[in-house]
């Protein structure tokens, strides 16, 4: 039977996982020490959001510097993913057009570090890393299209359907859908260093899993549930709000970290530990861009004025309340981190710097 | 390095490859004949219909298989595999239905049928192949989803039936089109969609060498890169020179066509050189597919074969019968006939009879 999946909205953000004993986690890595996690007794009405800084705890880490060489890095994969020039030219400059606008690269900087956490080289997750971005392009060359969002900009630049045409970028984002599987399977894809007995059987299950997250179990299934609640004036009621941003964001988050955890050889425990990690800071990022979407204008946050898809209309604000809304997403960064205790302290620094950001972004 | 791939138009078509010598093929099975095809006198007035002495030829030493039944069997397995693969009655309802809606319409599942077929004749097991025969119908039923969109073909009507998005809108449609191809590669990659007699230490590489070929032949290097092209040649007046239209069907048909059979070659365990010929033979008939449709457009009405009138797609202004006449096509149809044939010449003749009566059935189909 394929791998039984069932979201269920609010598990990921409200019941609370236990990491499990040291002794379970058997062939895991020693940890050398435990993320401390500041504990606040004290609780008054008026804390700031602010006040989330104080889980960090490894300041001697450059998460600017680590961003932008990863950044830098996948870029370059990417770049080298699809040839210039090739034919036909129209679709591989859409196709470049979407995939080097830049962007921060969050999800391969996740992909790559939860490699990396449970012991595995990073180059060994590069072809995961690049195929997560190319997948995410996908969903925003489609989700751009005029019978969808209908988004005549993204990052400040035109869409890929206003500079290409509609077909083409309908026929761009069906390519990088299919290239993200194709760089995952293709042995060249992989440094020589990778594990030849056990390797193949990983990229089997990474595939398994970020086809899993793209489809009518994830990343689709959110857009069509969004698309669904747009003509209706009612207000989504939370479990469905979750629901759609568990889908439509959190389920590729989730899908960069566990896919990087497997290509490194994680154990099954750590795995579901970085589970439990990416749907935490998946739901996390939501609810910081409704927080925004508040305390700031639409021209700093650089999207399209005038949205109205269900999850626009509807916030964890509005539904919430902003003081509420705050503490959930500090509980939800806590969640996070929890999740990152049975790792070793320096090796997660990235992925707990990450769940920061996500808290702490600005746009 | 990734494998390098290139189309070659005509290749596939002109340059004849001669077969390995029989000790070249390390591990082969030992074929116990070799399909006899019979020569012709050429003569000017040759008819299509003169294709049929090569395939009773041909088929003349396995009178004994039932194709038709081959055929209904193989389409009744590979639908109840397609109808367990998408849930039915799980939210997003909407979703599901569409996807159901396009996937279960009915069709011949004649890639499916290559795909076990291909697996047969390298030794292994059907049911080794199912799940990327399903998958291969799911990426074939994603093209023609999006294909039929109001922004590229603009079709209403399939298979008498109205498309995907006139019955579900334009935003479900292309949402269905991304999660049948996702569930493709989902249904391919996962442990579950296998029966437990599969090589364990084998199966693993041999799904992650299936799935990056089956991607390829989708993407830019295959499908899609073909209907590119043909949307690029509407807007002209122009004639698409054959090299052109050529192109346009290596990869808008035949690369489907190539993946569905090498899947099924690699999943079955198929050594490099049954591989490579079985390929070899996808692109003779996936190029004869299109060869018969231009055919039969020409010598039948648009009414026998189901299809919206008044296509304006530049594979549709050019066929094989304008560039090179009536004549010159079926003399074409007949070489790809006995190029794909000549393929199957170093495997079993019982398990290589499927293969080649699909191929005479792409020939000598009516619609």
């Amino acid at each position: 039977m394929a791998m039984a999946f069932h979201f269920h909205p609010l598990v990921a953000s409200r019941v609370h996982f236990s990491p499990l004993p040291f002794a379970a986690a058997t062939g895991a890595p020693s940890p050398s020490s435990s993320v401390a996690i500041a504990a606040h007794y004290h609780h008054h009405g008026r804390r700031r959001f602010s006040a989330i800084v104080a889980t960090a705890t490894t300041t001697e880490f450059n998460f600017k510097a680590y961003m932008e060489e990863r950044a830098v890095a996948v870029n370059r994969a990417l770049d080298a993913a699809i040839p210039a020039g090739g034919l036909p030219a129209a679709l591989h400059d859409a196709m470049r057009y979407a995939l080097l606008a830049g962007g921060k690269r969050v999800r391969p900087a996740l992909c790559l570090a939860a490699c990396a956490v449970v012991g595995g080289p990073e180059s060994w997750a590069m072809p995961a890393a690049a195929a997560v971005e190319m997948v995410h392009t996908m969903s925003l060359v489609h989700d751009d299209l005029p019978c969808m969002d209908d988004d005549d900009l993204r990052r400040g630049k035109p869409t890929c359907h206003v500079v290409y045409g509609e077909p083409i970028a309908v026929l761009a984002g069906d390519a990088l859908l299919s290239l993200s599987f194709h760089h995952m399977a293709s042995v060249g894809s992989y440094p020589p260093a990778v594990d030849p007995e056990k390797h193949p059987a990983r990229v089997v299950r990474a595939i398994g899993e970020l086809a899993r997250c793209i489809g009518s179990e994830g990343l689709v299934a959110g857009q069509v549930v969004d698309l669904e609640m747009t003509g209706t004036s009612q207000t989504v009621p939370l479990e469905l709000l979750e629901y759609i941003h568990l889908h439509k964001t959190a389920a590729l988050l989730e899908a960069s970290v566990v896919i990087g955890a497997i290509i490194g050889g994680g154990t099954d425990e750590q795995i579901e530990a970085l589970r439990k990690y990416a749907r935490s800071i998946g739901l996390l990022f939501q609810v910081v861009d409704d927080i925004l979407d508040v305390t700031k204008s639409s021209e700093e946050l650089g999207k399209t004025a005038g949205k109205d898809l269900a999850s626009d209309k509807t916030t964890y604000p509005k539904l919430l309340g902003l003081a509420k809304s705050r503490e959930f997403a500090e509980k939800l960064v806590s969640d996070a981190t929890e999740q990152l205790a049975c790792f070793d302290e320096e090796k997660a620094a990235p992925l707990l710097h990450l769940a920061n950001y996500i808290a702490h972004r600005q746009n």
